[in-house]
């Protein structure tokens, strides 16, 4: 069963992909803040996180260099949730070792899909390409814009 | 003269001395001839004619025992005798005159021998009472030149006396002429002695006064007159410019210009003739006024001779006077013909070193003018210090400088007396006199502008009892005249050549040092605009040099760099700022964007370039020109957070309506009632946040427009204040305890209770957002003494004291506890807050300290007590 870590501080968005994750059959773990994240990432070595970049405290870019530094949490892939729509903040998350992103306000119909489709390709091997599309979407985002 | 007389001597002793042998009175004939010898002896030693006459008549009669003895002088062309010296006779008989041809006199002058006669004629009353008499001629080698008698009144004279007073004659004879010669010699002497002196000054560069009055002398001299005068004319008049011991009376007639009374010198020197008055006192060709000046300065006779004056058109007169009545011989005129032309020589070679000294002076002067003028920098100044040279310059007594403006000439500045009413005159630029320069563009020189009395119009100075005129025009750069210099003098005066050109020298000089004055004032001028217009203008300006060192750094530039000029001059940008200002390569573009480091923050500069370059188009300086953006960059940034900030702030509940609406509308999903319920619990909240920001928004734009309204009325405060801080409690503020400090009675102010609602909310929620380790949150109301005083006060970071004032600023958002956390909301809230409390009339502030919390605090009016 895939299992999912959601951190973010805001209750209703955590509510949201628990329901439609849980939904798909996955298994959903919770955190309000970044240190709760960290400490649940490493205890339960969840197989996808979804993380939110503006949290007080400490915030999602932050949680996301700790996760990749540590040796237990690199390489759980890390999906951004973030609802800052500047380019530089989506690139900032690839940039960090991400794989992907998703801009608030999503489908929350749409996760699971991702999930699933992101899993099946890291379990491959194509994490790197997989980022490198993604970074290669935004730059032509970025040319168009 | 003395051997001729001892040969003389001797020869009349051979001559004596048989006789005497031959005679038996030789005892009586020895004394007689020692005595003889004697008085020959001395008369010979006598040069001085009027001494030997008195001397020898003495003699004669001592030596003949003669009561009476006279010597007449005979004059042959008109053959009469003249009484020249007595001896026992009436001195008024000397001058008297008596026919060469009557009397014993004339018997002895055609006899060519001493004459004896008993009971002679007698020729004159004097002669009445004499019993014997002789009378010898005095014969040289022209003939007889006069006589020598001598009477007895008791006894007669015997052939014996004759032979003697024979002998004495040819004695005197020798004597005298003798004495003649050496006057004659002496006034040849004296001539040329003049002569000398008139060579002598035309061998030396005298001055014009010195060679007039050595003229003067030498004529003096030359001619045995006791005084000399020389005239000159200047303008139409025959001035005294020279003199030789000229009699006082004579000095001061002659002073003011030859009198009319002596009209006939000044007609005599116009036809270049020679005047000679043996007796002035009756001479009819003066008038009588003349006569008795003469008489009385003791001038019997003068000589006038004609001089040429070598510039002036019209000539001058050597006038010597003598003291005695003299007869003017020919040789006297042709001597005095002599001087004229020496002194006409003499003067020329005088005028020409006074031209050349002039000259010299002028240019001296000029030249000091000249740097004078050259280190002048004030026009006005300028003017003040022509007008002040240009009389000293030509020796003249006023000065004015005109002017051109328009089609007029104004008297801007002049010295001496009359130019100060004159000042600020105007005068046609095409008029009479001063147009004519200007016209003309030349020179004008009046000698007398009372010959023509429409020169005192035309120039109101002339009007002040100026006699002489000379104008020059000022002419300026790319020749035009701009003006007229005009000097003015007292006396009528000839304008010498050199004084004119020098005169238009100074007007050159004057009109180059008015343009050097008036280039420098407007580049002052200039100067002084671009400095003030640095100096007030917003920009920073500054200059750099070809080495690229600082040449300017204006006070913008020090505010805006926060580094002072005196840091920052003569060293380079790079020194001075950290960094270089300098576009890469030649060619600056527009407007570029820099960064310098200020009291360690970055400022930013929106900064333009100019390059000079000198005429080889090297660059030679740059001249930037800056601006401080620091201020928009940041309203810039704010702006650009707030547009980020409030994306996120409205995609955050967008995020969970869209997403619960989604869930629910999933048809693959059972939800039970809790959960829809949930759900559409989230819908409902997060669309209020969202009206919320929304409201905050449509706040913001009202407070910019001024739109905002409030419904002021009195409110009990105390349960708006219980209701916000439970519905923070209730919102989940983790670790957060309220404590609310409200009095037991109602707290009324006068409020819109919505607004008040907002503003308190807004301060318990900033409590809560930056106090993120929780504590106690205080919220408190006060009545005091006109106003209800609200407090919230966190123990959370608080604020800094430089943050403090831009708190209430719209877009302003503290920064997180750390720099790298994202800061959240939308900026707004204080803004919105304190324009809220402004509204209802009352302020807003905070009291904080970095790290130990913070005080918010508003106070409204209380509401007015209710009858």
């Amino acid at each position: 069963m895939t299992r999912v870590l959601v951190i973010d501080d805001e209750a209703p968005i955590r509510l949201l992909c628990r329901v439609n994750l849980e939904a798909e059959g996955m298994e959903v773990l919770e955190a309000p803040d970044g240190p709760k994240g960290l400490e649940q990432a490493r205890a339960a070595e969840p197989d996808v996180i979804l993380l939110d970049v503006m949290m007080p405290g400490l915030d999602g870019w932050q949680v996301a260099e700790q996760l990749l530094e540590d040796d237990r949490t690199r390489s759980i892939p890390i999906v951004f949730l973030t609802a800052r729509a500047e380019f530089r903040d989506r690139a900032r998350g690839l940039d960090l070792g991400g794989i992907d992103y998703v801009t608030k306000p999503f489908n929350p119909l749409e996760l699971a899909p991702l999930v699933e489709d992101m899993l099946k390709r890291v379990g491959r091997g194509e994490r790197d390409e997989l980022r490198g599309e993604k970074l290669a979407e935004l730059r032509a985002l970025m040319r168009d814009e | 003269m003395r051997r001729f007389f001892q040969g003389a001597i001797e020869a009349f002793r051979r001559r004596r001395a048989p006789a005497a042998r031959a005679t038996p009175s030789g005892p009586v004939a020895r004394p007689e001839q020692t005595a003889l010898l004697r008085a020959i002896e001395t008369l010979g030693g006598e040069l001085d004619l009027d001494r030997v006459l008195p001397e020898l008549v003495d003699r004669l009669a001592e030596l003949l025992r003669a009561d009476t003895a006279d010597f007449y002088v005979y004059g042959r062309s008109r053959q009469r005798l003249r009484c020249a010296v007595v001896h026992g006779l009436p001195g008024e008989l000397v001058g008297f005159e008596v026919a060469a041809d009557t009397t014993l006199a004339g018997e002895a002058i055609a006899a060519g021998r001493p004459v004896v006669a008993t009971s002679p004629p007698v020729p004159h009353p004097a002669y009445e009472s004499l019993a014997g008499a002789i009378v010898a001629p005095l014969v040289g080698a022209e003939g007889a030149s006069g006589v020598l008698g001598v009477g007895r009144r008791h006894g007669e004279f015997t052939a014996e006396d004759a032979d003697f007073l024979g002998a004495f004659a040819s004695l005197a004879e020798l004597a005298i002429r003798n004495a003649e010669t050496f006057a004659e010699r002496s006034r040849q002497e004296r001539v040329q002695r003049g002569f000398y002196r008139i060579a002598s000054v035309l061998g030396q560069p005298l001055s014009l006064a010195a060679t007039l009055d050595a003229i003067a002398q030498a004529a003096t001299e030359a001619l045995g007159g006791s005084s000399a005068a020389v005239l000159m004319p200047r303008a139409g008049v025959l001035e005294l410019v020279g003199s030789h011991e000229l009699p006082e009376d004579l000095t001061r007639a002659l002073g003011d210009g030859l009198p009319d009374s002596a009209k006939a010198l000044a007609t005599a020197a116009a036809a270049r003739r020679i005047l000679a008055a043996s007796s002035v006192a009756d001479d009819d060709r003066f008038e009588p006024e003349w006569r008795a000046l003469a008489a009385r300065a003791g001038a019997a006779s003068l000589l006038a001779a004609p001089v040429e004056s070598p510039r002036q058109g019209s000539g001058g007169l050597v006038l010597v006077f003598f003291a005695e009545r003299r007869e003017l011989t020919d040789d006297d005129l042709e001597l005095a013909i002599h001087l004229a032309d020496a002194t006409g020589g003499a003067l020329e070679r005088s005028e020409l070193f006074e031209a050349e000294r002039t000259s010299r002076a002028l240019a001296q002067q000029l030249a000091r003018t000249g740097s004078l003028l050259a280190t002048e920098l004030d026009p006005a100044a300028v003017l003040d210090e022509v007008v002040q040279q240009a009389p000293a310059l030509l020796g003249a007594e006023a000065c004015t400088v005109r002017l051109l403006a328009g089609d007029e000439l104004v008297v801007q500045s002049g010295a001496g007396p009359g130019t100060d009413a004159a000042l600020a005159a105007r005068s046609p630029s095409t008029g009479r006199l001063l147009g004519d320069i200007v016209q003309s563009r030349a020179p004008i020189a009046i000698d007398d502008v009372d010959v023509d009395n429409r020169y005192a119009a035309a120039d109101p100075v002339l009007a002040e009892g100026y006699r002489a005129f000379l104008g020059v025009p000022l002419i300026g750069p790319e020749r035009t005249v701009h003006g007229v210099l005009s000097v003015y003098s007292l006396q009528p005066r000839a304008w010498l050549p050199e004084e004119i050109d020098a005169l238009s020298a100074l007007a050159t000089n004057t009109s180059a040092a008015l343009s050097n004055a008036e280039l420098y004032q407007s580049v002052a001028l200039e100067k002084e605009r671009s400095f003030a217009i640095l100096a007030n203008i917003a920009d920073g300006i500054v200059a750099v040099d070809r080495q690229g060192q600082v040449v300017l750094w204006n006070a913008a530039a020090e505010l805006i760099t926060g580094i002072p000029q005196a840091e920052a001059l003569g060293r380079t940008p790079l020194q001075v700022l950290g960094r270089t200002l300098e576009s890469e390569g030649d060619s600056p573009g527009g407007d570029r964007l820099l960064a310098i480091q200020r009291g360690g923050e970055d400022a930013w500069l929106s900064i333009t370039e100019a390059i000079m370059r000198d005429p080889a188009g090297v660059v030679s300086g740059r001249i930037f020109a800056f601006r401080d953006i620091s201020a928009d960059r940041f309203v810039e940034q704010m702006k650009s957070d707030f547009v980020s900030t409030v994306s996120h702030e409205l995609r955050t509940p967008l995020t969970s309506i869209y997403g619960f609406a989604e869930t629910l509308l999933r048809q693959d999903v059972q939800f039970g009632d809790q959960e829809r319920e949930t759900f559409l619990r989230y819908i409902a909240s997060e669309a209020e946040r969202l009206t919320g920001i929304v409201d905050a928004l449509l706040n913001v734009a009202r407070l910019d427009t001024g739109d905002l309204h409030v419904n002021i009325s009195p409110v009990d405060v105390r349960p708006v204040v219980s209701e916000v801080v439970s519905s923070a409690d209730d919102g989940g503020a983790n670790g957060h305890r309220f404590v609310v400090d409200l009095p037991t009675e109602p707290l009324r102010a006068e409020a819109d209770p919505d607004k008040l609602r907002q503003i308190v909310a807004q301060l318990v929620d900033n409590a809560v957002k930056y106090s993120p380790d929780g504590g106690t949150v205080t919220i408190a109301a006060r009545r005091k003494s006109e106003t209800v005083e609200f407090s919230v006060v966190d123990e959370g970071m608080g604020i800094p004291q430089a943050e403090q004032q831009r708190i209430f600023r719209k877009f302003y958002r503290a920064d997180s506890p750390t720099d790298r956390e994202e800061r959240s909301g939308t900026g707004l809230g204080l803004f919105i807050a304190q324009g809220l409390v402004t509204a209802m009339g009352g302020r807003i502030w905070v009291e904080s300290a970095e790290g130990s919390g913070a005080s918010f605090a508003f106070e409204l009016p209380a509401a007015r007590a209710r009858l």
